[in-house]
């Protein structure tokens, strides 16, 4: 994707482009290298594919690059990774040698833009100990933490540790997500992209099209709640809050989602689902490959209420991604739904199933509720969680680290 | 005649260090150690920072009292304050104090928030630039406000509180440093009542102040 920032003025309104711009010209022609360690597939390298383009359409002078391994390193950065996220998990000195070493080698290649950058933005654990490999940097290193290291393994976050403390800045996306560190720690929560095939607005032909692919009513209101088949989203929670609102109310339900495939507990979970599902024709158990963005975009939009039933969650994108689509989200009271879903504003938060099918069953029969709730819900994600907002804490970020650091407030 | 140089902000929010709270005595007890910007984030920073869209109560410290504390009575009072009132933010801090003292000695129990829902205490930074725009006759304030991000409302408005001796907004400030009898507008926005507006309602709530011949 290269689309510039003129794309989104419709969406955003030209006063929040003028504003990047007038943040980009105070930062023009800086050199800023990200460096993360793929290219594509997964969040960071969905990011990035478009955080660069727009951060030189404003005219930095953005760089992104990414770190090569053997799938030995790899196998050790995804042990990392877990154990950051609170898995049992713990690696032999040669491996943190064999972890070290990759990157020493990526440094090599990479030194001397790393070494002219203005700002070095290092994404997740993998290339984190390129700081400690570049004596001769110029500019401000800031490490960010794309995961919950809230609660990691101990053995794994000493060491880790000892890599990140020494960078100028870090960022995490959510407060709770944070560990205390010695230096500034930034909150930047995660967006969406309007114009993504997940996101962007759709025909409703295409809506009726994969309606009818999947065998859904056009008469009767539509449950949906889109997510990996994982025991923290609680797929079968929402089968069973569905089930109170059927004796009542002849809804329908999607679950939506993929990570059955290369995963044992999720293909465990799907069966449960499936389980708890039975025989009824209303509930649609939809197992969808990880590119099927333009689907879960239809469904969300056919939706009726979106539904987030999670009892663990991060920032939950999947709920901004509902809100955007003008829905009210019932979500679990956990992670980052609080932060998008206000009752009786956005939605409501909920803690059972009990919870969920109690405030399904009155949207239903308040539709000018469900109404205004989805136009305010869409407003507060056109406000705050769009990557235009995104764009514009990383570019405060640049200007508060290279101009005015250690004061509260700094004017350019 | 010096014209209305029009700013813009934008915030970025940042922990503070100190340790989460999970009862009121906590809270108390970082509210009368934090730094005055930390204060400032949690009663001034809430209509910048996405969290907080139609709150019940417009800080922080309240909106987590009723949501994770469930003490309706504490998040009643802290709800009231107005931080724009006091002087100075030590002045604010004791009122708040004040307010949780009085509610830890009337309680049964120390009341507590479940794990998760902890208070998290931060700060912001905020870089303000110049937009390059300038308004240099009173009858272009509406128009120019209108096409403002809100960051400059912010700023103007909110921030300037803190910032013009005087404690008002920059627009008022201005209108009475020019010649002429503009008394009206200055009144119709000084009368706008922000607690309970988002920064859009603000702006155009300002429009209308300005707008009107």
């Amino acid at each position: 994707m290269n689309r510039s920032l003129g794309a989104y003025a419709d969406i955003v309104g030209t006063p929040v482009i003028q504003q990047l711009r007038a943040l980009g010209e105070i930062l023009r022609g800086i050199k800023v290298v990200h460096v993360n360690s793929t290219s594509e597939g997964g969040g960071v390298a969905e990011i990035l594919t478009w955080m660069v383009p727009l951060m030189r359409d404003l005219g930095l002078d953005a760089n992104w690059k990414v770190i090569r391994g053997t799938p030995t390193f790899f196998s050790i950065t995804k042990s990392i990774h877990n154990g950051l996220q609170g898995k049992s998990v713990s690696l032999t000195k040669k491996e943190w040698d064999s972890y070290y070493e990759v990157n020493a080698q990526n440094f090599s290649e990479m030194k001397e833009v790393l070494e002219k950058a203005d700002i070095v933005v290092i994404h997740d654990p993998q290339p984190a100990p390129m700081l400690g490999l570049c004596p001769n940097k110029r500019g401000r290193w800031i490490w960010r933490a794309h995961i919950d290291i809230s609660r990691p393994a101990r053995s794994i976050w000493r060491t880790l540790r000892s890599y990140v403390e020494k960078y100028d800045a870090s960022i995490f996306s959510m407060s709770q997500f944070a560990q205390l560190l010695p230096h500034p720690q930034f909150i930047i929560a995660p967006s969406i992209d309007p114009l993504s095939e997940k996101n962007m607005d759709l025909d409703q032909s295409e809506l009726e099209q994969v309606r009818e692919e999947f065998g859904l009513d056009p008469d009767r209101p539509l449950l949906v709640q889109i997510s990996r088949f994982d025991r923290f989203k609680d797929p079968v929670g929402v089968v069973q809050a569905y089930h109170l609102v059927r004796k009542v109310l002849p809804v329908q339900l999607v679950l939506a989602g993929g990570g059955a495939t290369d995963d044992p507990e999720g293909a465990e979970i799907l069966d449960e689902v499936r389980e708890a599902a039975g025989d009824d024709p209303d509930v649609h158990v939809l197992l969808l490959p990880s590119d099927a963005h333009r689907t879960v975009n239809v469904l969300q939009r056919l939706a009726d209420i979106v539904i987030q039933k999670s009892t663990r969650e991060g920032f939950g994108l999947t709920v901004t991604e509902g809100l955007w689509k003008g829905k009210p989200v019932i979500g679990g009271d956990v992670g980052g739904i609080p932060l998008q879903v206000t009752n009786h504003h956005t939605g409501y938060l909920i803690n059972t199933p009990e919870g969920a099918a109690h405030r399904v069953r009155y949207l239903l029969h308040h539709r000018d509720t469900m109404q205004r709730m989805g136009k305010t819900a869409r407003e507060f994600v056109r406000d705050n969680f769009l990557l235009t907002r995104h764009l514009r804490d990383y570019l405060t970020l640049f200007a508060w680290v290279l101009k005015g650091e250690g004061k509260h407030t700094i004017m350019i | 005649m010096s014209p209305f140089e029009i700013k813009d902000c934008a915030l970025l929010r940042q922990m503070s260090g100190l340790p989460p709270a999970v009862n009121l005595r906590e809270l108390r007890e970082r509210i009368a150690a934090c730094s005055p910007d930390v204060l400032y984030h949690h009663f001034c920073d809430t209509q910048l920072a996405p969290s907080t869209d139609y709150p019940d109560y417009r800080n922080d410290f309240a909106i987590w009292a009723r949501r994770r504390l469930g003490d309706q009575i504490v998040a009643e009072r802290l709800g009231m304050i107005d931080p724009y009132v006091f002087p100075s933010m030590e002045e604010l801090r004791q009122v708040t104090l004040d307010i949780i003292d009085e509610r830890l000695s009337e309680a049964f129990m120390v009341p507590w928030a479940r794990p998760g829902h902890e208070f998290y205490f931060m700060q912001a930074v905020t870089v303000v630039f110049d937009t390059g725009k300038r308004v240099t006759r009173p009858d272009e304030l509406a128009s120019a406000i209108s096409l403002m991000a809100n960051g400059s409302i912010y700023f103007h408005v909110l921030e300037a509180r803190r910032r013009n001796p005087m404690g008002v907004d920059d627009f008022s400030a201005w209108l009475q440093g020019l010649e002429g009898d503009w008394e009206r507008y200055m009144k119709a926005i000084r009368e706008i009542d922000v607690t309970f507006h988002t920064l859009a309602e603000v702006k155009s709530e300002l429009v209308e102040a300005v707008g009107v011949s």
